[in-house]
């Protein structure tokens, strides 16, 4: 969002406003303030290389690589678990085909697929997005994942905490239509911080 | 070389034959945590099937495997307090890939806590920008008719998909280039 000059009064009236709002309020707002909802909305330029009902891929003007491609999902979601099932499927979907082309037409020797959510994990913008980076050998692009061995008491901890936390899921082979739950629309602010 | 089903070390935790920490299972996903991780809490989540890169990946199954990241990322976010979730797939060895065996990686997120999944934006012309848009554009008209529905249920987990001659010599040609 680009920087915009305002007072400290106008500042604290518009939080005022924001805390005020429905959820449903709030989702609008976020909405006309995001600039890859005018993006999807043809109110701003792109370049645009895919799109169908769901999810629109551009190029990132920015880019890691040349060919780095954007996927947006169409509808303004926050962050990654906000999105249905069935729609997370077809992004996914989208992104393999995104990558093949990517191997075939702009002679990618291997791609990336990086999604961000929250600041903290590198999101910039509040509209939740798929890169896919192109990559060739000695690109120029390093990513850091260090490895750093567990505790065994680590291991037996934080798994069984994921496994509580996963164990209606883990059950369901089938994994029917599920509204994620635990995160709501307060949580989403502090994990994109207060914007 | 190529890594075959047998050698794999992924196909080996499937099976049961190297023990791990599982986090989640169903018909095709497997989650472990990876007990060599950047942070702690960051997990593997792997088709049973072995495929090596995405491309190999059945429509249904990438379905299957993200919806599962998904859950892992939310489960991350409820039980271990961090600020944030990557999901992170490396996709042949220019791009990272280590093991012959398609994975996604969820990793919990904190400020300050040694991962690095950022870039230097690279500043291309406006022709090279649109060269690679035609590029790209030229094979994207095709996609789009993805595979949702499983046709034959059962059969289809057992038995891989078989791939026509000329694919085969496509996904060997990539792995040529993953070695």
């Amino acid at each position: 969002m680009p920087e915009q000059n305002i007072t400290p009064e106008q500042l604290k009236a518009l939080q005022e406003k924001i805390k005020q709002m429905s959820p449903e309020e709030l989702k609008e707002f976020q909405k006309k303030q995001c600039i890859f909802c005018q993006i999807v909305a043809g109110k701003v330029q792109s370049k645009k290389i895919y799109e169908d009902e769901k999810v629109i891929a551009l190029l990132d003007i920015n880019p890691s690589n040349p060919g780095h491609v954007l996927l947006l999902t169409k509808e303004h979601y926050s962050i990654m678990p906000q999105i249905p099932d069935d729609e997370l499927a077809h992004v996914f979907m989208a992104v393999k085909s995104l990558s093949n082309a990517m191997l075939r037409s702009i002679d990618a020797q291997g791609t990336n697929i990086i999604v961000a959510n929250g600041i903290a994990a590198g999101q910039r913008a509040q509209h939740f997005m798929v890169h896919v980076i192109p990559r060739k050998e000695n690109d120029g692009i390093n990513f850091v994942l260090p490895q750093n061995a567990m505790q065994q008491a680590d291991i037996e901890d934080i798994g069984n905490r994921l496994v509580a936390s996963l164990k209606g899921a883990s059950e369901d082979a089938k994994m029917p239509e599920q509204k994620s739950k635990g995160i709501d629309l307060d949580d989403i602010s502090k994990i994109l911080g207060a914007r | 070389m190529m890594a075959t089903k047998a050698a794999c070390l992924v196909c080996q935790i499937v099976e049961n034959k190297i023990p791990s920490k599982k986090v989640y299972e169903d018909e095709f996903v497997l989650a472990v945590l990876d007990v060599n991780g950047a942070v702690p809490g960051h997990c593997f989540v792997m088709p049973k099937n072995h495929y090596s890169i995405i491309e190999q990946v059945p429509d249904i199954e990438i379905g299957r495997l993200f919806q599962a990241s998904n859950k892992i990322s939310s489960a991350i976010f409820e039980s271990l307090g961090v600020q944030g979730t990557n999901i992170f797939v490396a996709n042949g060895v220019p791009a990272g890939q280590t093991v012959a065996h398609f994975t996604i990686n969820v990793i919990p997120r904190k400020d300050n806590d040694g991962i690095n999944l950022q870039w230097q934006p690279k500043q291309l012309s406006e022709e090279e920008m649109s060269t690679v848009e035609l590029k790209l554009k030229e094979q994207t008209k095709n996609i789009g008719h993805f595979e949702k529905e499983e046709k034959k249920p059962r059969a289809y987990a057992a038995k891989p998909k078989i791939i026509s001659e000329e694919e085969e010599e496509y996904f060997t040609k990539q792995m040529r280039r993953l070695t």
